[in-house]
């Protein structure tokens, strides 16, 4: 299972910090968590599932950007953190 | 006795909204503790149809747009929905998107429809993009003769995006219907939105090749007479303008001021024939002579007047397209909100002014809604 980990500003959404999928893709893992926890569609990602501008994944600490084919693909030993960059002012 | 009003003027700021109550005599003012903080509140528009009724079109870089209604002048709120994005609770199952080809980048502008038409709120938004809805924000329906525009390929986005930021239905004629989009210009319908015409004819575009084009003026805002519908006001990237043909062509009235460039137009119901603006530096988008200024526009006598006097307010004070509003009362009550966060008021019709003893974020949009006390 990919273990997935969400920041604290996610926690208004999600109730927990940590969980597991068994999405093969990170695209498949952003639907997977859309549909788990509907109150994250379209915080994580805008209507054309574009991933929003201050929202960073990062695959085994390597930040990544979903292509439009749903990858970059995940194994089952992976690790993915979701993370809100912070913006002053 | 005439009886006395609560006059609730609606900031929307980087950090959040607020409301700012007085009574009709306009001489004290009450800030209440803000609302969406964690949010750009880019706008609040008071629904004169329904008072107490405001919306919200909020945004944010982590979060995406949002919008919210009060319907008890700000106690509490309710989250509606965005085009294309249903409210939170409501996100299962999952909406298809009608403007899945157009994302939308930040919401702009909320505009109450017709009062023939209780229910009804028009939306803006960037990119370009116009919205309906007939029950109070609970869906949208996008006015694709509009968003898909056979011009949108020529429309470019302005510094603050490719924004929808003004909408405006003649209130002779609930079927004519006017946006203004930036860089875009302005457009007009004459049949509640079926079909779109560009009516920049006489306006200056200073940053394009052909300098009268039909479209691409990056139209900053416009206002119609509050007397005279066929009449209108506006402030564009390239000078200020009047047009008394419903927009079919524009003169420009701004050429004797020290400059003309400006976001801000607004005129008042007890003040036909008259607009007001607020002329900045064109290199530091600030106030001119260094101060708090605001510029009265005479349509009768074509004569502008300075309203504050010289040094009363001296610095260099911006202004975003939404940061003016007026109020129904006469005299009326003209409101400013500057991007640092100052909150002037005139309740005499822009004669005498005064500052609210109060530190806003940078104040991106007023408006003002009267009701009944209670």
């Amino acid at each position: 299972m990919v273990e997935v980990h969400l920041d604290s500003m996610l926690s208004q959404f999600v109730a927990r910090r940590h969980l597991t999928t068994s999405a093969g893709s990170v695209g498949a893992l952003l639907d997977d968590l859309e549909a788990r926890y509907p109150r994250l569609r379209h915080r994580l990602r805008d209507e054309s599932e574009a991933v929003r501008p201050f929202v960073k994944i990062f695959v085994n600490g390597r930040e990544v950007r979903p292509r439009g084919d749903g990858g970059p693909t995940l194994g089952p030993r992976d690790e993915v953190d979701i993370l809100h960059s912070i913006q002053g002012g | 006795m005439a009886r006395r009003k609560k006059v609730q003027v609606w900031v929307g700021t980087r950090k959040g909204g607020y409301v700012v109550e007085g009574d009709s005599e306009r001489r004290k003012w009450t800030v209440k503790p803000p609302f969406h903080a964690d949010k750009e509140v880019f706008r609040i528009t008071a629904d004169p149809r329904h008072p107490g009724t405001a919306y919200v079109a909020a945004n944010s870089g982590w979060w995406g747009p949002s919008m919210f209604r009060t319907r008890n002048g700000g106690k509490s709120w309710t989250e509606i929905s965005v085009p294309g994005t249903p409210r939170l609770k409501a996100r299962s199952p999952p909406v298809e998107s009608p403007s899945a080809q157009f994302p939308i980048k930040n919401l702009w502008q909320v505009v109450p429809g017709p009062t023939s038409a209780p229910r009804t709120v028009y939306l803006g938004a960037d990119p370009g993009l116009l919205f309906r809805s007939d029950n109070e924000g609970a869906s949208w329906t996008p006015i694709a003769a509009l968003n898909e525009h056979p011009t949108r390929p020529q429309w470019n986005p302005g510094a603050g995006g490719m924004c929808l930021h003004t909408i405006l239905i003649d209130p002779d004629d609930a079927r004519r219907m006017y946006v203004g989009i930036s860089a875009a210009g302005a457009f007009r319908s004459d049949d509640g939105g079926e079909h779109w015409t560009p009516k920049n004819r006489g306006v200056e575009a200073p940053f394009l090749p052909d300098r009268f084009p039909e479209l691409g003026q990056c139209i900053h805002k416009f206002a119609f007479d509050s007397a005279d519908a066929s009449t209108l006001y506006r402030q564009d990237h390239g000078g200020i303008y009047v047009s008394h043909d419903r927009g079919d062509r524009w003169v420009r009235i701004g050429k004797s001021l020290e400059d003309d460039f400006g976001f801000v137009t607004a005129t008042a119901p007890s003040l036909p024939g008259e607009a007001f603006f607020i002329p900045l530096q064109g290199i530091s988008r600030t106030m001119l002579g260094n101060q708090f200024q605001v510029y009265r526009w005479s349509d009768r006598s074509r004569h502008w007047g300075a309203l504050v006097p010289k040094g009363r307010w001296p610095g260099d004070y911006g202004m975003h397209r939404d940061g003016m509003a007026t109020d129904s009362l006469d005299p009326a009550g003209v409101y400013v909100g500057t991007t640092t966060g100052q909150l002037f008021w005139s309740r005499d019709g822009g004669r005498s002014w005064n500052l609210v003893p109060y530190q806003f974020p940078g104040i991106h949009s007023v408006d003002v809604g009267i009701s009944d006390r209670s």
